[in-house]
């Protein structure tokens, strides 16, 4: 979504949710339709709306890697640009499926390839569209497919008047399919035209629901970075071990995914419940290897009780998961001008969905989706990755960040930039297992 | 013949995953399978006659005030019931027939927001719609502080608890 800055287009909940809808069962259909065409089992996984700077999404084509997509232009009940993006090899292990006799060159994009290629990335763009046209009861119609190489932004979306500028928020749609046995690995981009997108938006729009200007989504962002960096230096101040913040995003989701990321992984949380402007829940987790070494590092023989944690190494926890918390939601609170209590941490060594489902059951009472601020905090020294959860109640994060002023929040002194979505991205080529492979929807 | 409570499409995968919720009813000797409930509630319905089963993995008690509950009637107890016991009677099964079996709604925090238990909530409202409806609840597993992760067998009428990390025996209702 590229707004101009003059515009205050205002996205409200209820238009987030059309496009979660839209971002689900879209990755449903192109899901059905790849494994219908290749014969590869798929499933699909999480979905999540994911708010990022056009700078990023420029960084995920530039990432070096040779690259082929397929472009759709959209017209009539959503104007833009559709694009399938592959990784080179895993397009030329699809085509392999599809042309297995030719010639054995399978290593160029030859006519051929590039005619089954185009084919693919026209189903699987008409699935993504024709997933959106259901939920909006539209029709979108497609233009003839274009076939893409390269290896850069400058390559796929440079001469596309829709795509975002630096600077500009976009909202990514991103979709796990999981696909047993290959590497599928791809990335669906939308780049919507400007004005049929606001007028999607204001159709969706009701008239009482609570609804953000789309220039505040900075002060998301800032709530984010300062959070994850105040917890990340409680961290090192109390262990003493070196963090980096490993991946910082801001999604919006359906309730039921956020337990789902994390279901049948065992995890070490520590839990709180937060009370302000806004209110909400933050969890911590660290896997089981991450728990130990960590409170082993906090307080020697720690990490040694009968389930991997003594009850020493529980409170040195639960101490840490204090401190980061105040941390992070101090960091919220200078952002919003506000101040923000918490409770005494939860201890749970358990599923991770079965620590999550109790706390999106409680917001559930009220709200189908859900903002997540999600950070990753990693000591790669010390081999230690601590997953933040932290979930605003809805209604009163928009009305903290109605009250916000950007202006103010723009002054503040910014910080050096570091990757987002750092692990997710990465299409690894030559995994023999069920592999989730991400796909995602820039809108 | 399968019925999902997911978008129809989606690829399925084998034991069916049926994630919070989602529900799914089968007339096969399909199994089913729900990771990590905590304070969710699995909601097992099953005609011994006909061999037909449901598994619904809930998130809400109830549904009737939602507007989402049409779109996701598998996310709240009332409505997930009487979705899958509609389903069962759809495919040849007997209403008087079919017996129900619960578990999960544990209450793993205790924070000031949660009031009396959001797990407890739960299993109240499954006791309450199951009973309005004359179904009876044959075996129930719930409360607690615990994880669950649940595999119910259509076949069978078998449903299987165990704790997330797999320690100890798994109980069977």
């Amino acid at each position: 979504m590229t707004p101009s800055t003059a515009d205050t287009m205002e996205l409200d909940v209820n238009a987030l949710g059309t496009f979660y809808r839209m971002a689900s069962e879209g990755a449903g259909l192109a899901a059905g339709r790849l494994t219908h065409m290749t014969g590869v089992d798929t499933r699909v996984g999480v979905t999540r709306l994911n708010f990022v700077r056009g700078s990023e999404v420029a960084a995920e084509f530039d990432d070096g890697r040779a690259k082929v997509g397929v472009r759709v232009d959209t017209e009539d009940g959503l104007e833009g640009s559709s694009m399938v993006v592959f990784d080179r090899e895993n397009a030329l292990r699809i085509v392999s499926t599809l042309v297995p006799d030719s010639m054995g060159a399978t290593d160029e994009f030859d006519e051929l390839n590039t005619s089954a290629m185009t084919e693919v990335g026209q189903i699987m763009n008409s699935g993504f569209i024709d997933g959106w046209a259901d939920v909006l009861e539209t029709v979108i119609d497609l233009s003839p497919p274009e076939f893409v190489t390269g290896e850069s932004a400058a390559d796929f979306i440079g001469h596309l008047p829709t795509a975002p500028d630096e600077d500009d928020f976009v909202v990514l749609f991103r979709s796990n399919i999981e696909a047993v046995g290959t590497e599928v690995g791809f990335s669906h981009y939308f780049f919507p035209e400007h004005e049929s997108i606001s007028s999607l938006v204001e159709r969706r729009r009701e008239d009482d629901a609570a609804a953000i200007d789309y220039d505040k989504l900075e002060g998301f962002d800032r709530m984010a970075e300062q959070g994850a960096e105040e917890a990340a230096d409680n961290i090192t101040t109390l262990t003493g071990i070196e963090t980096e913040i490993d991946i910082r995003r801001l999604n919006f989701v359906s309730l039921e995914a956020i337990a789902e990321e994390v279901a049948d992984e065992m995890l070490v949380g520590i839990a709180f419940e937060f009370d302000g402007t806004p209110s909400g829940y933050l969890v911590l987790m660290f896997d089981e290897d991450s728990a130990e070494h960590i409170a082993e590092a906090m307080m020697p023989g720690a990490g040694d009780g009968d389930d991997g944690l003594s009850e020493m190494g529980q409170s040195a926890l639960q101490e840490l998961g204090n401190i980061m918390t105040s941390g992070m939601l101090d960091g919220w609170a200078n952002v919003l001008d506000t101040t923000i209590d918490h409770s005494t941490p939860e201890f749970i060594h358990d599923a991770g969905s079965a620590a999550i489902d109790p706390i999106v059951i409680n917001l559930g009472e009220n709200q189908e989706y859900a903002f997540v601020f999600d950070t990753r905090i990693r000591a790669a020294d010390a081999d230690i990755d601590c997953d933040i959860f932290a979930i605003p109640d809805e209604e009163d994060l928009m009305r903290a960040l109605d009250d916000l002023d950007v202006a103010r929040v723009g002054e503040a002194p910014t910080t050096a930039e570091f990757p987002v979505d750092g692990d997710e991205d990465v299409e690894t080529v030559d995994e023999p297992d069920p592999d989730p492979d991400e796909i995602e929807s820039d809108l | 013949m399968k019925t999902y409570g997911t978008e129809p499409g989606t690829p399925t995968t084998d034991p069916l995953r049926v994630g919070i919720s989602e529900f799914a009813v089968s007339d096969g000797n399909e199994t089913m399978k729900s990771y990590g409930l905590g304070s969710c509630l699995a909601i097992a319905l099953w005609d011994p006659g006909a061999g037909i089963g449901g598994l619904a993995h809930v998130m809400l008690p109830s549904g009737d005030e939602r507007d989402d509950s049409d779109r996701k009637p598998g996310k709240f107890a009332d409505t997930a019931i009487r979705t899958m016991l509609r389903q069962i009677v759809e495919m040849g099964g007997d209403y008087t027939a079919v017996e129900a079996k619960i578990a999960g709604g544990s209450d793993m925090f205790e924070f000031d927001s949660f009031e009396e238990g959001v797990g407890k909530r739960n299993v109240e409202a499954a006791r309450e719609e199951l009973d309005k409806l004359g179904v009876p609840l044959v075996a129930e597993d719930v409360g607690g502080d615990r994880g669950r992760t649940v595999e119910f067998d259509a076949g069978s009428g078998a449903l299987s608890i165990k704790t997330p990390d797999g320690n100890g025996p798994p109980t069977e209702l």
